[in-house]
């Protein structure tokens, strides 16, 4: 998956209009694609596959719902990512939490680590 | 710091200086302000387990945080786990005998002990302890009285506080509360790290909305001098501008210091 093959996706579309990184600098915009992107190939979803595996629905009712555990299963992968990626300090909990912007500004609720430094 | 303005400053804080500590005796300040709080039966509804975030193990740490509640938890040096205790109606006749003793419960409004043996205890205490709904309900209203007091005297400290949900299933396991407590809310405690004023008084609808008197439907009228006093003694503040960029100017500042998502 690449920064550029990710642009069509409706989430990555939700993501750059509500995080306003349309106005970033070309390399802000290119790395922060390039991070989901690497991401999402890790996890082999597409962006817009990332955000549906957050949301589960309710058996009974059909009711939709963000699901904790699905949560905490992308905070772990994030943690792997990080790790195989070499990144450590602040970049390692920078560079996930590009990964929680764009879920956040699809409608997923979704924390992670602080740098606290 | 004066009632009002304490009550007029208090904001839900949600970014924390994670490294500036909070002085334990200004937790007791907090925790004493819990114990003084008005409370049927003269119980100890409010029940509360005081963690220092940087005295857990990662693990039970890591325990406690949830998808939601991880920000917070990892930003304010203290938490503070508060519980209700539905067991509060053991004791309660001694208690409230007590209270009879001393007057507080006084004989001029009908209060006696064979009331208490006789009526308050059978006919009124021990059927609501064995009613689910009621005891949550009471449990509830007494703690939250309590976790009330609590907040507003850490505001008082120079503290900043927030109440949030948590996971209780996860915070019983690593805390090991007993099981007759049930889950009220987390208060995070801490400096702030952002204006501690948040940028202005979060919008409030008038007392008309409600508060009513008499009955329903007439609401209250507000007597507009005591709305300009409590405006100069603080309780009635500025509230958040309509144009945000200030405020999220600050968010994204803050954001930039902990590296969190924008």
């Amino acid at each position: 998956m690449t920064s550029q093959g990710i642009e069509s996706q409706a989430s990555v579309k939700q993501w750059a209009a509500g995080a306003g990184f349309d106005h970033d600098p070309a390399e802000v915009r290119e790395d922060k694609l390039r991070i989901l992107a690497d991401f999402c190939t890790k996890v082999g979803k597409q962006p817009d596959e990332l955000v549906a595996f957050c949301i589960l629905r309710k058996k009974a009712t059909g009711e939709r719902f963000l699901s904790v555990k699905r949560r905490e299963a992308i905070n772990g992968w994030l943690d792997d990512f990080t790790g195989e990626q070499g990144w450590t300090g602040k970049q390692a909990v920078v560079n996930a939490n590009v990964v929680r912007s764009f879920l956040i500004h699809n409608g997923v609720l979704i924390q992670g680590r602080v740098w606290r430094g | 710091m004066e009632f009002k303005q304490v009550v007029g400053n208090r904001r839900t804080i949600r970014f924390f200086d994670p490294n500036r500590p909070v002085e334990p005796e200004k937790i007791q300040v907090m925790l004493e302000a819990a114990n003084r709080a008005s409370r049927a039966v003269n119980a100890d509804f409010a029940k509360a387990i005081v963690c220092y975030r940087d005295e857990l193990t990662d693990e039970v740490r890591e325990a406690l945080k949830t998808p939601t509640t991880t920000v917070q938890i990892d930003l304010a040096p203290v938490t503070i786990f508060w519980y209700g205790d539905t067991t509060f109606v053991n004791g309660a006749q001694d208690r409230l005998k007590e209270l009879v003793d001393l007057g507080a419960l006084p004989v001029t409004h009908g209060w006696t002990h064979p009331y208490v043996d006789d009526l308050v205890y059978p006919q009124v205490l021990e059927p609501l302890s064995k009613d689910a709904l009621a005891t949550t309900w009471a449990v509830s209203v007494e703690a939250g009285l309590a976790i009330a007091q609590a907040m507003l005297a850490g505001v008082d400290e120079g503290l900043g506080v927030g109440l949030h949900a948590f996971n209780a299933a996860g915070a019983k396991d690593v805390l090991k509360v007993p099981d007759h407590w049930v889950p009220m809310w987390i208060l995070l405690v801490g400096y702030p790290a952002e204006d501690p004023k948040g940028g202005g008084q979060r919008p409030r609808r008038p007392l008309s909305n409600s508060y009513y008197r008499g009955q329903y439907g007439t609401p209250w009228t507000e007597i507009p001098e005591v709305t300009e006093r409590l405006k100069r003694e603080g309780m009635i503040q500025d509230p958040m501008p309509a144009d945000a960029s200030e405020r999220m100017q600050e968010i994204k500042q803050l954001a930039d210091r902990f590296g969190l998502p924008l």
